[in-house]
């Protein structure tokens, strides 16, 4: 348990040392603010761009807070989980490559605490980039239009953070099954979005899926109750995230560390 | 005592081999060479030991470990090219490692500070090893390697990226590491390996091609060596040795010639006269014992 703690304090310093933790959060904050802010200064924006065409009726409905909110936190779900692979997709292929890996697993190092510690580091940025980056979207909704219940961010907030582990062990197995941090990236994105387009066309079979987590975020946030499948998609979800696990260890373990 | 015993350990590479089958064992407290050209398998070998790589046959038993047990707390391993995180400073990656092999915060801080002094880095201790020239690398890499205080201390060329300095104290250093553990270093250099270590394993195309001590070695390779040096290049002299039946092999290099013979005084003057009736132009003659490169050339067959 110490050599995981060890394992684990080298990774959160390294992510200190390379500014991981600064510009990973900043990145969040931005996206997250962006969809309350620029649906507040949406009408401010057309009449700057030289307004409607005399005659022209532009009859919109206001968007509300939910819609406001739904939309941010639909951001995280696009370029969010895009930046997490791309900054998890090194996490153990790249250490692999460069032959660092070979210096650190010649002590006797387990191959469960090493996989797991960073598979740890890379949860904890990520997850209070995406806290962040949520709590910003919320506030600015809250202060521009209309508040959320806390309850009701809490719930999505987990919801979503649940399908996010799960996109960040698909990330750690492909970099700890593959030697190139490139091709773990682009593995990873494509199994990751796979789920996700599978999972909203074919919603019927797909339902209890992780990636309908973010869905039933969203009926929470609409101020519907969650489905059941909520927790069978929760279930599946802990049994994939625990099967990436231990086929990370798995395969890595019978891996040649030099070549 | 025997440390650890290699018995038939064969590696093979998409069905090419590259190591043979290999049967030796190391004795406890005794510095050991794993000598041969580049390519024989010194690095696979060393890499098998090590637990890096997994062998195709054979097995690897060490003496304090039961078959199947983790032998990683028992071996220190310096690889070729080292490698280490760039962002750390020295001093934190000995913490880092001690730490990993099961030391307190207390013990890997004492460790790391004596081992960067033992290998002459200590004012680099808080620079970032991306700032490292390669020379503090290597050094840096064998302190990593002897952190834990391991059985048997594997080096893979320890100094062959060091420049005359740096290699003259890295040999000083496994000179006076040779009382506390078991070293074994691979190397291409003879003369490092005649140096420091007293046991050497000759590896030439993934077979140990001749072993021994290297009093053993010169026991059995004796065979007394005449050395003529002549003003020029004596390609036109050769003549006389390669027609005597005193000559049991001839190598040349520059303007010396190196004979070896078996009987030293019938060879001395024979050829000693032909030269002076010929009036060949000789600045020196030597007689003298094999040295290893003499022994590794043979063995190899050259």
């Amino acid at each position: 348990m110490s050599q995981w703690f060890v394992l684990l304090q080298k990774e959160i310093l390294e992510m200190w040392r390379n500014l991981k933790w600064v510009w990973v959060p900043i990145t969040f904050i931005l996206l997250g603010v962006k969809d309350p802010i620029s649906s507040y200064y949406m009408p401010q924006i057309i009449k700057a761009m030289g307004g409607l065409p005399k005659g022209a009726v532009f009859k919109l409905p206001p968007p509300t807070a939910v819609e406001i909110f739904v939309k941010g936190m639909g951001q995280f779900n696009t370029i969010g989980v895009l930046i997490m692979v791309l900054t998890t997709m090194g996490v153990i292929a790249a250490e692999r490559k460069s032959g660092v890996a070979a210096m650190i697993l010649v002590k006797p190092v387990s191959y469960t605490a090493f996989i797991t510690s960073k598979w740890a580091g890379s949860l904890l940025l990520m997850l209070f980039s995406f806290f962040m980056g949520s709590i910003a979207t919320w506030y600015y909704t809250g202060i521009l239009f209309k508040w959320i219940p806390m309850a009701d961010f809490f719930g999505s907030f987990l919801l979503y953070a649940v399908w996010f582990v799960v996109a960040i062990s698909i990330t750690v197995f492909f970099s700890s099954v593959l030697l190139a941090p490139g091709a773990a990236g682009f593995i990873s994105l494509a199994v990751v979005g796979l789920i996700g387009i599978l999972s909203s066309l074919l919603s019927k079979w797909m339902e209890r899926s992780p990636a309908q987590l973010a869905d039933y975020a969203n009926q929470l946030l609409a101020g519907q109750s969650l489905p059941d499948q909520t927790w069978i998609s929760l279930f599946i979800s802990f049994v994939l995230i625990i099967v990436l696990l231990i086929g990370s260890i798995f395969i890595f373990g019978k891996k040649e560390l030099a070549s | 005592m025997t440390l650890i015993r290699i018995n038939g350990l064969r590696k093979s590479f998409q069905g090419r081999e590259v190591i043979k089958g290999l049967d030796f064992s190391l004795e406890t407290g005794k510095c050991i060479a794993l000598l041969g050209p580049n390519g024989a398998g010194k690095t696979t070998t060393l890499k098998m030991l090590s637990g890096l790589m997994k062998p195709t046959g054979g097995e690897i038993a060490f003496s304090d470990a039961k078959k199947g047990e983790d032998i990683r707390h028992l071996i220190g391993y310096l690889p070729q090219y080292p490698v280490f995180y760039d962002w750390m400073t020295g001093l934190e990656f000995l913490n880092y490692v001690g730490k990993l092999a099961g030391l307190c915060s207390k013990e890997a801080k004492m460790r790391s500070l004596e081992l960067l002094s033992l290998v002459g880095i200590d004012e680099a201790k808080n620079r970032r090893v991306g700032k490292y020239s390669g020379g503090m690398k290597q050094r840096l890499g064998i302190a990593q390697a002897l952190i834990h205080r391991p059985k048997l201390l594997m080096l893979d060329e320890p100094v062959s990226a060091l420049d005359p300095f740096g290699r003259r104290e890295v040999l000083e250093l496994l000179e006076g590491l040779k009382n506390s553990t078991t070293i074994l270093f691979s190397t291409h250099i003879l003369s490092d390996a005649e140096e420091v270590c007293d046991h050497i394993l000759f590896l030439h195309d993934g077979t140990i091609v001749e072993s021994g001590s290297m009093n053993e070695l010169r026991d059995r390779h004796q065979q007394a060596k005449i050395d003529f040096i002549f003003r020029e290049n004596p390609t036109e002299f050769l003549s006389i040795f390669t027609e005597s039946n005193l000559t049991k092999s001839i190598n040349s290099e520059g303007n010396k010639v190196s004979v070896l013979v078996d009987d030293v005084p019938a060879a001395r003057n024979h050829f000693l006269k032909g030269i002076s009736e010929r009036n060949w132009p000789l600045t020196k003659f030597e007689i003298s014992s094999m040295t290893l490169e003499d022994i590794f050339m043979k063995v190899v067959g050259k």
